[in-house]
């Protein structure tokens, strides 16, 4: 059982390594470099040469490679010509924000999409039933993009009850983001109840057509009893893999939503660095969501080791 | 429960931010909150820099320099020493006397070698500048400038109080104080920066209580802000975004002449393009007008005859620039290309329209029997692979006035002489025109420059580009002007009536 674990995190490990290494690949495959990229016209003269050497890039990149992992390993991900700063000092408040929206939808959207999915599995082809799944649909075939604006257009342009974009001073307090995360987390929720819940609806039905939810009918247990005894905790294993997945998708969500409202969160930072052509602002970005899809796996891998013991058996 | 709760504290963050009286400009956050607030720094936050500090001189309608915190000046017959009578009775937002001392502090500081200010190589023309009392500075250059009025109208070269700053010129100095419309109240260039009414300001009455900076990083975020009345005006609009806000009476839309352009180069030192001929072929198939439509929107340019001099510019020169494809056909069959031409063309999304204006002229140009095969080059690496290297590519500059813009692009010498334009004949006439003290005369040399560009140039500059902001109705005063000489001290805001 702990060598079980301890692979997981293995495979986790390779996985981060070598998403590293195809990142810093793919920045190195593009024409130029960080300096030319930074210093465009610029890049002529002893002003590049200044430029290559205090950014290193004379040297080969093996030796680039290893210095970025092991300072990023240790949390230092370099520096950006663009913004003048250590990338560190610009990231963890754009984190913050971006947690705490992610987290504020997930926390919101899980509890009442798996509620909804019991709801409806239990009253299935029922009108219930029927509004939820095709609310559902809709939700999920909408881009967020497309919510968002006309979210946007309704509360903000036309009632103007929310603000349409973000504007905070960066450290800005829980109360202050309040009115201005409001329509962002609805967005991000929306999506996201419309997947679980349907999962959930699924599982639930499964469960419910069992041999021992029918055995339990049949001894005349309370249909209830039945549902929150027997129906939801098995039907709960496999949503906890979609649940995984869609917190893992929570965080290409997020940039969509957070570059529609201006939210300061680590999205829009991605997108103006690619504006900008920052590319190690770029890399290390991709590397923290690398780190947290792979982190949210391993989380959902771990949970259901924990909740069903077949898949702690050897072989898997 | 949780929502009421959330729509109240909403409802209550709108209604507060409604305040009458406070302009709210977005920031657009240029260089990412690195923004500095001394206006030579290499990241300027422009926004608040032009309503904190002031210019000796401003640009006046005509495009000529007119009085600011100067109010006269003269020049040497040589045009070497350069006397500023200042306005007397200004003083900076701490109480400090402006005068000569602090000119002196202001012009030297530019040069600064730690600094490395983007000013530095114009301004590197100064030898000194001598006190010569309290209100009468003497600028002494190293050359002969006719037009060095034009160099301190830059909006760069703002004037610093020398004391707060400790008269050190080396140093950047952040402190905010200047002589302008605004005093700075707090500094936030992540989020919002505060200016309020500065009341000892020598222009007068300043039309707004408060002016708010907000940084919005996004162009759309910034529309979206606009709409939703966060904000009260925003610039450059792209064609896309006016109708958003044209025939809505909530806003106005303006549409402004600037000196921006984009273009396509020819190096005249490399075949084809070595023959003058083909040049001007290619130039004559153009039709502008048809270009400057399909590119920019009607209202989006003025259109040009592939010179730089902007329309707004003092010095600008009236071409006929009309398509004439018999004409180019004749020029190209002299040049030996009686069957036809073609060649290659880099273009990468660098600039606005780019792509877009190489894809129009390919189309005009066919009718004159030129072939324009379009590369595409990535944008990634541009500036580096393809700009100066290809014989035939795009790109594109920001404004600037007509002697900077002809020495910087044209000058066989320039770093940045993109057409490897080579004539001693130019360059004398770009000395000469620096030298002429006589305004006719000087405007008489920069319009052959001009018309030489044209007849035998390299560059391909169709138009230039207008800049379109839209405002909310609440606003007035906002001058038909470009972006650097909107006077905000004029503005004034309507009440919103909460």
């Amino acid at each position: 059982m702990p060598s079980l674990i301890l692979r997981r995190f293995g495979f986790a490990a390779f996985t981060i390594g070598f998403v590293s290494i195809v990142m810093f690949a793919a920045v190195e495959a593009l024409p130029g470099n960080v300096c030319t990229s930074f210093l465009q016209r610029f890049a002529q003269g002893p002003r590049l040469e200044r430029c290559i050497e205090q950014q290193g890039l004379d040297r080969s990149a093996l030796a680039r490679y290893g210095d970025w992992v092991a300072g990023a390993a240790q949390g230092d991900f370099g520096y950006s010509l663009k913004k003048r700063k250590p990338i560190n000092e610009l990231i963890w408040e754009r984190f913050r924000n971006t947690a705490l929206l992610g987290g504020l939808a997930a926390l919101l959207a899980i509890p009442f999409a798996i509620f909804l999915g019991i709801a409806a599995g239990v009253r299935r082809d029922r009108p219930l039933d029927l509004s939820l799944s095709g609310a559902a649909m809709l939700a999920m075939t909408v881009p967020e993009f497309v919510t968002a604006t006309a979210l946007i257009y309704v509360f903000a342009i036309s009632l103007q009850w929310f603000p349409a974009v973000t504007i905070v001073s960066p450290g800005a307090g829980f109360l202050q983001m309040l009115p201005n995360i409001v329509l962002p987390v609805i967005v991000l929720s929306a999506v996201l109840i419309a997947h679980i819940m349907r999962m959930m609806r699924a599982s639930v039905i499964d469960v419910m057509a069992s041999d021992y939810v029918q055995m339990a009918r049949l001894k005349g247990v309370p249909e209830r009893q039945i549902i929150w005894k027997h129906v939801v905790p098995n039907a709960m294993i496999p949503a906890l893999n979609v649940i995984a997945l869609t917190i893992a998708w929570l965080l290409a969500g997020v940039v969509v939503v957070e570059k529609v409202f201006n939210y300061p969160g680590l999205g829009t930072l991605m997108i103006q660095a690619i504006y900008d052509r920052d590319l190690p602002m770029v890399q290390a970005i991709a590397l923290i969501f690398s780190v947290i899809y792979v982190g949210v796996n391993l989380l959902a891998d771990l949970t259901a080791l924990a909740l069903d013991p077949r898949l702690r058996r050897k072989g898997h | 429960m949780k929502k009421p709760l959330l729509l109240t504290a909403a409802i209550a963050m709108a209604s507060s931010a409604a305040t009458a009286e406070t302009l709210r400009i977005p920031h657009e956050l240029g260089y990412g909150g690195s923004e500095s607030i001394d206006p030579i720094s290499p990241q300027r936050f422009y926004e608040a820099i032009q309503n904190v500090y002031s210019r000796l001189v401003r640009q006046g309608e005509d495009g000529r320099p007119s009085a600011d915190l100067a109010l006269e000046w003269s020049a040497t017959p040589d045009a070497k020493e350069w006397t500023f009578k200042l306005r007397p009775g200004v003083t900076f937002h701490n109480g400090n006397a402006f005068t000569a001392e602090d000119v002196a502090f202001s012009l030297m500081r530019t040069q600064s070698e730690t600094i490395d200010s983007p000013t530095k190589g114009v301004m590197e023309v100064i030898d000194h500048v001598e006190v010569v009392d309290e209100l009468t500075a003497k600028v002494v250059l190293k050359q002969t400038h006719a037009d060095f009025p034009l160099l301190v109208m830059d909006y760069r070269i703002k004037m610093l109080d020398a004391e707060t700053c400790n008269g050190d010129l080396d140093a950047l100095c952040e402190s905010g104080i200047g002589t302008g419309p605004f005093q700075l109240v707090d500094y936030d260039p992540l989020g919002t920066t505060t200016l309020k009414r500065f009341g000892n300001y020598y222009g007068g009455t300043v039309g707004t209580e408060n002016m708010e900076l907000i940084a919005i990083a996004d162009q759309d975020a910034r529309v979206a802000a606009l709409q939703a009345g966060q904000i009260d005006f925003i610039y450059a609009l792209s064609a896309e975004q006016v109708p958003l806000f044209e025939g809505n009476p909530n806003f106005t839309v303006q549409s402004v002449p600037t000196g921006r352009w984009v273009g396509l180069v020819m190096n005249t030192q490399t075949e084809p393009f070595n023959d003058p001929r083909v040049r001007k072929a290619i130039r004559m198939s153009a039709d502008r007008d048809a270009l400057g439509k399909l590119v920019y929107g009607k209202d989006g340019y003025i259109t040009s005859c592939d010179h730089p001099v902007w329309s707004g510019d003092q010095y600008r020169t009236e071409i006929d620039c009309a398509r004439d494809i018999e004409g180019a056909k004749a020029l190209l069959a002299e040049a030996g290309y009686a069957e036809g031409l073609t060649v290659e063309l880099f273009v990468s999304d660098i600039s606005e329209g780019a792509v877009k204006m190489a894809e129009v002229l390919q189309n005009q140009a066919k009718d004159a029997g030129i072939k324009i095969e379009l590369v595409p080059a990535p944008s990634d690496g541009y500036w580096g692979d393809v700009w100066m290297k290809e014989a035939f590519f795009a790109t594109g500059w920001s404004q600037r006035p007509a002697d900077q813009i002809l020495n910087e692009a044209y000058r066989s010498t320039a770093a940045w002489n993109e057409t490897a334009w080579n004539s001693g004949d130019f360059d004398a006439k770009l000395d000469a025109a620096r030298a002429e003290l006589d305004f006719d005369k000087r405007k008489a040399l920069y319009g052959e420059l001009q018309k030489e560009l044209w007849e035998t140039g390299g560059s391909f500059i169709p138009v230039h580009l207008n800049t379109v902001r839209a405002f909310s109705s609440k606003l007035s005063g906002i001058e038909a002007v470009e972006d650097f000489s909107i006077r905000y001290e004029d503005v004034v805001k309507a009440g919103s009536g909460s």
